[in-house]
C-alpha cells in the first residue's frame, strides 16, 4: 500500500504572488524509488483543450522508501487562479515518485487577493450594480 | 445602498472547473467495447497482419480507441508512432513526412488519426512508405481506404452510460433525456456531452 501526502505549512491553499508556498511532503512505498519531485504547475480546465505548464519542481535526492522532506517554493507572479463558464485556471502541486504511477495532488490559488477570481461573478456583479445604479433592475 | 445584498443573492453560475462535462473529463472515459473483449479485437488486429481502419463518424470514439490500442500493442512487443490530420491541420510538409518516416523502425505500428484528409495520390504515397512499420492503424470516417478493423458505432445507452459515468448521483434526472440528445447531434458523442457542459455551464454552481 503506497501513500503520498501534501502538507502545506499552516494548511494554507491561498497565496499571493510572490508569497512563499511552504510545507513538507511524504511518501510511503513498497518498492525501492529512483526520484521523487514535487511541482507546482497550472492546468486548464473546462470546454476546450487543456492546457497544462509546470513552472517549479523540487527533486529529493537520494530518497528512501519511507521518508518526510520540507519544500519552500515562491508563488509565481502570475497567471492568477481563475474561472468562468469555459476555463478555468487552477494551480496545483504534485507529489510525482518514480518508478511507479502514484501521484498526490494539492490545488492551490494564486492571485492578488489570494483567492481564485471568479469572472462570471465578477460579470454579473458589475451588471446588477450598474442597472441598480440605473435603476432599470430591481 | 445595498448593491452587497443583491450581489450575494444573485445567482451565480457554475466554474468551468466544476463542469461535470469538462474536457478532461470527458476523456478520462476511454472507449467501451460492444460485443466484443479486448482479446478478441487484438486477436483480430493480429489476423490483419496489424493494417486495419478504425470506421465510423465524427463523434463516435475512433481517435479514443486508437489511443486505447496503444498499450495494448506495446504489450505486444509495438511501440505506437503516431500521426494526426484534422481539419484545422489537414495536410503535412513533405519535409515533415520525410522527418516522420526516417523514425519509423521495423517493430512500429503507426497509428494515423484522420487519414481520410489525404488526396488518394497523399495516401497511397502514405502507405507505400508505411510498409517499413510493422502496422498501420488508421482513423476514417468513411470505409475503403484500409479493410476495416472496427466499425465505431454510437448508441443512446452508450450516451446513457457515460452521462451517467460523470454525473454524481442522481443529478441524470436534472438533465435532458439522452436519446433527445442523442438523436438532436446524430449521435455525436462528443457533441452532445458538450451540449451537456452548456447546460451545466447555465446552472447556479
Amino acid at each position: 500500500m503506497s501513500t503520498l501526502k501534501i502538507a502545506t505549512r499552516d494548511h494554507r491553499v491561498s497565496f499571493r504572488p510572490g508569497e512563499e508556498i511552504a510545507g513538507a511532503v511524504a511518501w510511503q512505498l513498497d518498492q525501492a524509488l529512483r526520484t521523487v519531485e514535487l511541482r507546482l504547475f497550472w492546468f486548464t480546465r473546462g470546454k476546450g483543450t487543456s492546457d497544462v505548464k509546470v513552472v517549479q519542481t523540487v527533486s529529493f535526492d537520494s530518497p528512501k522508501r519511507e521518508e518526510a522532506r520540507p519544500f519552500h517554493l515562491a508563488a509565481p507572479s502570475e497567471p492568477y487562479s481563475f474561472s468562468g463558464k469555459l476555463i478555468s485556471l487552477i494551480w496545483a502541486l504534485e507529489l510525482v515518485v518514480e518508478p511507479g504511477k502514484e501521484t498526490e495532488r494539492l490545488e492551490i490559488a494564486i492571485s492578488p487577493s489570494g483567492e481564485e477570481i471568479v469572472l462570471h461573478k465578477l460579470d454579473r456583479g458589475a451588471d446588477i450594480a450598474s442597472a441598480t445604479r440605473d435603476g432599470t433592475h430591481g | 445602498m445595498n448593491d452587497g445584498g443583491r450581489k450575494a443573492r444573485a445567482p451565480v453560475s457554475m466554474k468551468a472547473r466544476d463542469n461535470p462535462f469538462s474536457s478532461d473529463r470527458i476523456l478520462s472515459i476511454r472507449y467501451r467495447l460492444h460485443d466484443l473483449t479486448w482479446e478478441q479485437l487484438m486477436r483480430r488486429l493480429a489476423g490483419m497482419d496489424y493494417r486495419g481502419a478504425l470506421v465510423g463518424a465524427q463523434g463516435s470514439g475512433k481517435t479514443t480507441l486508437l489511443e486505447d490500442l496503444e498499450p495494448a500493442l506495446r504489450a505486444r512487443g509495438f511501440q505506437t508512432k503516431w500521426f494526426r490530420l484534422h481539419q484545422s491541420m489537414p495536410r503535412f510538409s513533405s519535409a515533415s513526412l520525410q522527418t516522420f518516416f526516417s523514425t519509423i523502425e521495423r517493430d512500429d505500428i503507426i497509428a494515423f488519426d484522420g487519414a481520410e484528409q489525404l488526396n488518394r495520390l497523399a495516401w497511397e504515397q502514405f502507405k507505400i512508405k508505411s510498409r517499413k512499420a510493422a502496422g498501420l492503424i488508421i482513423t476514417t470516417h468513411r470505409p475503403g481506404w484500409l479493410p476495416t478493423f472496427l466499425e465505431c458505432v454510437t448508441r443512446p445507452d452508450l450516451l446513457e452510460e457515460i452521462v451517467r459515468a460523470l454525473t454524481p448521483g442522481g443529478a441524470q434526472e436534472i438533465l435532458p433525456p439522452t436519446a433527445e440528445l442523442f438523436l438532436r447531434h446524430n449521435g455525436n458523442l462528443r457533441n452532445a456531452l458538450r451540449e451537456l457542459y452548456d447546460f451545466y455551464a447555465a446552472r447556479p454552481g
